[in-house]
């Protein structure tokens, strides 16, 4: 589904990626790599296909769009080093030519050179790209940009007719700012309440529905 | 000479028996024969000596324990509570010590008498006896009374308590050197088991009794037992193979008398028995009647409109027991009664599981003097030492088993003999007949069975993280001693591998699970090495499963209780809410302490606490039945009955009030959707599993989506949609063919196993919920188990754990031969249906209740599409908060 916002157009995939054709960029949020390593380090199993899954939709995603760019706002590794990082630099080397941007977020506690060596690109706090401000959490200012930030891994309750109610990742555009679904499936929802003019948009098995 | 009977209440009754000891055993040959050891015996004749000079003599079922105990015997002994079924185990312990020592002290005098100068001061003989009991309130009662005995009978023993309230200091007394007798929670016996040398401390342990048995049975905490009493007995047999390790129960009645048995003592070469005490006890049911059924509502929980009722109740008792069933209804009770009668400030008070364990002492002490006149409890106070001030008891609501009943009614009147006197409140007119069912099965002694969990993976993995955290153990020993656990003697070698590759290695070999560190193989047996690991396990050890919980704090100190993070995460600074019938103003969150002040506010809302809701038992299901014919046909004395009269002829002139052969089903229209009611009266648990199955039936052909409700009664099914289905299809909705199929896909099409896996993916320690003050802050290892559903559901099919949900969903939740039972009924019923436009009495709990379940067969996408329209009819709906009361 393609949505207008702050005059620019941007693609939102059910696979919980934007892409903005105009700057052939592809922005996801919340990747999480390393997570179910991690946890599985501090003896709690968690099958390792998990991670191999999301670079899987991950590179659907690169086929589908042949981006430029990748930006990740926020969250791309879990912790620390680890084996599926390791299948993650394995994976880098088969798109050689994609630069990765990282702004970097709560979780992303590698070394610089740990980036540098998988050739990411690493924002400290913020990029702006205009007329948007990429972050990993809201900011406490405003200013002209509109922001997008990932951290919330934000989901939208829907209510039906006759008490029915569902539970759904989404993608949240308010009034100065958007938040980003979570990319990773290893991750849970937290509800955001949408209020008068914002819009929401649902992810379903297929496609991206707008419901608010 | 007069002799009273023997109990362990602080205070004794006054009326004296006036039987000599030696009269009870002429009655009965066999009993002679049996009792003939053991009364010529030392410890025997200095305990009844000692006995004598307290003026009380033996029950006959305490000597039974005590001979049996001497032979070698295991086993349950089953009393009605008040009638001193604590001594009938300790006291043979003792018994048997006594014995022991005269025996030593004589051969010690024949073979060298130059050793006389052991003098010295008191050294430990080690663990001799291992008392669990499911409360921490239990313990410190018990090991009071039983400190007692060991006085006055000189006994140089020493009786200690562990559980969760115990002061570190004391713990680590206790690892330095063992008490001769230790009081326990099954959570302690695990925490024990996962230190390290503990297994030196049991090789003097003669016996382990497990208290209120039939309150562990039915529960994981009962599994939790049965494995320490595997583990315990696994290592004395190791090292002291000729030792013999007693394993006593203790438990009311319960309809598995037998199977309980089993569960306990599965071991085929022990001599088992269980022992019945004769003596009955007089119980007195009475309910508080409105004076016409328009004062009831039709539905609710909380029944206050009966509350000036109790008052006078409350007055004329020495002191009154008011047993609630959830936390936030004592709350709400305390606040209410305090605003009917001023004047009961200070002689009231209010105990639950989340109030401070030194305010819930306070008030079990004030509750023995008798200083109160009433207290508002849950079931914190079920269980226990008798509190002697305790004339009468109050139910408010349905306890929902007469076994649960009798047992709330037994903590008044507790003398031998004495009459126990229990009202019943009901909170909406419908339980006007549950009360009227519940006294005709106390009548005839229809008590409900406990069944015993069993092929618990999540409380296996655990363990045996427990005891790769402890000692570490020996894979072969260990299997050989978990399969002979009742819980797990149907364990497959191929599962016990599976598990022992998901705490060593991750996962199956299948699935790689890379870097996956937890248990590993050290010297030849199996240990969990990181010391950050084995703090996380021990601080989860426990199968009980809540939501992350706060303490209470004043600003100026001193703490009030526990509250749940959610309840917590919803208040601002200055709202305020009650705990432990206390007005609190809500100040601030700081290092995971809730800190408050007292509030001048009046009224506050009332936390409201998650707990299991209990379904009605089959027993009380068919007498449900029963009482409905009656009160039609005015067949009956039960009062309850012709107060409910109007209402019921209410309901017969908008709708039907099915008879017993009868099956009514309501089919009503109104602005909300299209529902359907049905009415089997089988209790909430069956009720969830037979919607599902209905719904599931009804949605195989046409896309649709039901929202769905039950209660105790009867369920709904909400459709937004025209049901499709014609009346003369109904009774094959019903039908029992195809049902074990037809059920598997049910519950895959609900969240019933994904509800069940959050409490499995907590206890095998996949995720960590917060733990009373020991809240850690893991915050990268945060997840939820619902996400491990997916996770293992998506990439892990052959986990066993997910088994595990999908196991309870299908067995412990359904009973499926109950639910086959139900639809047989069904079949040969007569099915009525009535179709109306307006909510009916028998449907509007069902209507009101809350907590749904969805079931879809529509494809996902087209119902969001489909929901999304709706709401956009709708314009700007207001949500109620549905778990907060207004007072």
């Amino acid at each position: 589904m393609t949505i207008s916002c702050s005059g620019e157009e941007l693609t939102l995939n059910k696979d919980r990626a934007i892409y903005w054709d105009r700057e052939r960029m592809l922005i996801i949020s919340d990747l999480h790599l390393g997570k179910s390593a991690h946890f599985r380090k501090h003896g709690i199993q968690v099958p390792a296909t998990i991670g191999l899954t999301d670079l899987q939709r991950l590179t659907a995603l690169l086929h589908e769009y042949h981006p430029e760019v990748l930006l990740i706002t926020g969250d791309m590794f879990h912790h620390d080093l680890n084996s599926d990082i390791g299948m993650f630099a394995e994976w880098r080397r088969d798109f050689e030519q994609l630069r990765i941007f990282l702004v970097l977020g709560n979780h992303d506690a590698l070394r610089d050179q740990d980036y540098e060596e998988m050739k990411i690109e690493v924002y400290k706090k913020e990029m702006i790209c205009h007329p948007f401000r990429f972050i990993h959490d809201r900011p406490e200012i405003t200013d002209t940009h509109y922001t997008i930030s990932g951290h919330l891994h934000p989901g939208i309750s829907v209510y039906g007719k006759a008490r029915q109610q569902l539970k759904l990742p989404c993608f949240y555009f308010g009034k100065n700012m958007a938040i980003m679904p979570a990319f990773s499936i290893f991750t849970g929802l937290s509800i955001v309440k949408p209020e008068a003019g914002d819009r929401c948009f649902a992810i379903g098995p297929s496609k991206v529905t707008q419901v608010f | 000479m007069k002799l009273t009977p023997l109990r362990t209440s602080a205070s004794y009754s006054k009326q004296p028996y006036e039987i000599e000891t030696k009269e009870l055993t002429i009655n009965n040959t066999s009993k002679i024969d049996a009792l003939m050891g053991i009364e010529t015996s030392k410890g025997y004749r200095q305990v009844i000596k000692w006995l004598r000079q307290k003026k009380r003599k033996p029950f006959s079922f305490q000597q039974e324990a005590w001979q049996y105990y001497a032979e070698g015997y295991s086993g349950l002994v089953n009393a009605p509570t008040g009638f001193g079924k604590t001594f009938s185990l300790f006291l043979a312990v003792v018994i048997d010590e006594l014995n022991t020592r005269a025996e030593q002290k004589t051969e010690k005098q024949k073979t060298s008498k130059q050793k006389t100068h052991s003098k010295k001061k008191r050294s430990s003989t080690g663990l001799r006896l291992l008392w669990i009991t499911p409360l921490r309130s239990l313990a410190k009662d018990l090991a009071r009374a039983m400190t007692e005995v060991c006085r006055e009978l000189e006994l140089d023993w020493l009786v200690s308590v562990r559980n969760g309230d115990t002061p570190q200091a004391e713990k680590l007394r206790q690892k330095k050197q063992m008490p001769e007798v230790l009081i326990i929670t099954p959570e302690s016996i695990h925490l024990l088991l996962a230190q390290k040398n503990t297994s030196g401390q049991f090789s003097q342990l003669q016996c382990i009794v497990t208290d209120e048995w039939h309150e562990l049975i039915g529960s994981k905490r009962g599994v939790m037992t049965e494995l320490a009493i595997s583990r315990i007995r696994g290592i004395i047999h190791q090292k002291h193979p000729e030792r013999l390790l007693r394993i006593w129960g203790i438990s009311a009645t319960i309809g598995n008398m037998e199977q309980a048995m089993d569960v306990l003592v599965p071991y085929p070469e022990v001599l088992r028995i269980i022992i019945k005490a004769t003596e009955e006890k007089k119980i007195v049911i009475k309910s508080i009647l409105p004076d016409h059924i328009d004062m009831l509502p039709w539905a609710g929980h909380l029944g206050h409109k009966l509350a000036h009722k109790l008052l006078p109740i409350i007055y004329k008792s020495k002191t009154t027991l008011v047993f609630t069933n959830t936390r936030g209804q004592a709350e709400l009770w305390y606040q209410n009664l305090l605003n009917l009668d001023e004047n009961l400030a200070g002689q009231i008070a209010i105990h639950h599981g989340s109030i401070d364990f030194e305010l819930r002492n306070w008030i079990e002490d004030a509750l023995h003097s008798g200083i109160l006149k009433a207290v508002i409890s849950t079931s914190s106070l079920d269980l226990g030492v008798d509190f002697k001030p305790v004339d009468t008891v109050v139910q408010i609501g349905s306890p929902k088993g007469v076994a649960r009943f009798l047992q709330r009614a037994g903590r008044s009147g507790h003398s031998p003999h004495e009459i126990s006197t229990i009202y019943f409140l009901p909170t909406h007119a419908l339980e006007l007949v549950e009360a009227a069912a519940i006294k005709e099965a106390a009548k005839t002694q229809d008590i409900e069975s406990r069944d015993p969990i069993v092929m618990a993976f999540d409380t296996l993995v655990q363990y045996m993280v427990t005891i790769a955290v402890g000692d570490g153990f020996d894979e072969q020993q260990l299997y050989h001693e978990v399969k002979e656990t009742f819980a797990y003697h149907e364990l497959l070698p191929s599962e016990w591998s599976w598990l022992m590759q998901f705490i060593t290695t991750g996962g199956d070999s299948l699935s790689a699970y890379h870097e996956f560190k937890k248990v590993s193989k050290v010297d030849g047996l199996w240990k969990v090495e990181s010391r950050q690991m084995a703090m996380r396990h021990r601080l989860h050890i426990g199968t009980i499963v809540s939501d992350p919980m706060l303490k209470v704090k004043y600003l100026g100190g001193g703490f009030i209780g526990m509250v749940e993070e959610s309840f917590i995460s919803k208040m601002k600074a200055g709202s305020s809410f009650t705990l432990a019938g206390k007005v609190l103003d809500f100040v601030m969150v700081k290092d995971l302490t809730v800190l408050v002040r007292r509030s001048r506010a009046k009224r506050a809302i009332t936390p409201s606490w998650m707990g299991g809701r209990i379904s009605l038992s089959a027993n009380l299901g068919t007498i449900l039945r029963k009482k409905y014919n009656e009160t039609l046909d005015k067949s009956h004395d039960d009062e309850e009955l012709d107060i409910i009269l109007p209402l019921f002829e209410r309901q017969a002139k908008v709708s039907h009030v099915p008879k017993d052969d009868e099956f009514l089903i309501e089919l009503i229209h109104t602005k909300d959707g299209h529902h359907l009611f049905a009415y089997p009266f089988e209790g909430r648990q069956v009720h969830e599993v037979m919607a599902a199955l209905i719904a599931y039936r009804i949605s195989r052909n046409t896309p649709i989506t039901f929202s769905i409700a039950m209660n105790d009664y009867g369920f709904e099914l909400l459709s937004e949609q025209q049901l499709p289905i014609e009346e003369t299809e109904i009774r094959q909705l019903f039908s029992p063919e195809h049902l074990a199929e037809d059920i598997v896909i049910s519950i895959n099409a609900t969240e019933m196993a994904r509800r069940k896996f959050r409490d499995i993916a907590c206890i095998s320690g996949l995720i960590f919920q917060g733990f009373p003050g020991k809240y850690i802050a893991n915050k990268h290892l945060q997840s939820s188990a619902s996400l491990f559903f997916n996770v293992f559901s998506d990439f892990d099919r052959h986990n066993l754990l997910l088994r595990q949900a999908y196991d309870e969903a299908f067995y412990q939740q359904i009973e499926e031969p109950r639910l086959l039972a139900a639809l047989q009924r069904i079949q040969q019923s007569k099915i009525i249906i009535v179709k109306t436009d307006r909510y009916t009495p028998l449907c509007f709990p069902i209507k009101v209740d809350s907590l749904r379940e969805n079931m879809s067969s529509e494809e996902l996408s087209q119902r969001i599409e489909r929901m999304t329209a709706e709401t956009e009819k709708k314009a700007t709906k207001k949500f109620r908060n549905k778990n907060d009361h207004q007072l």
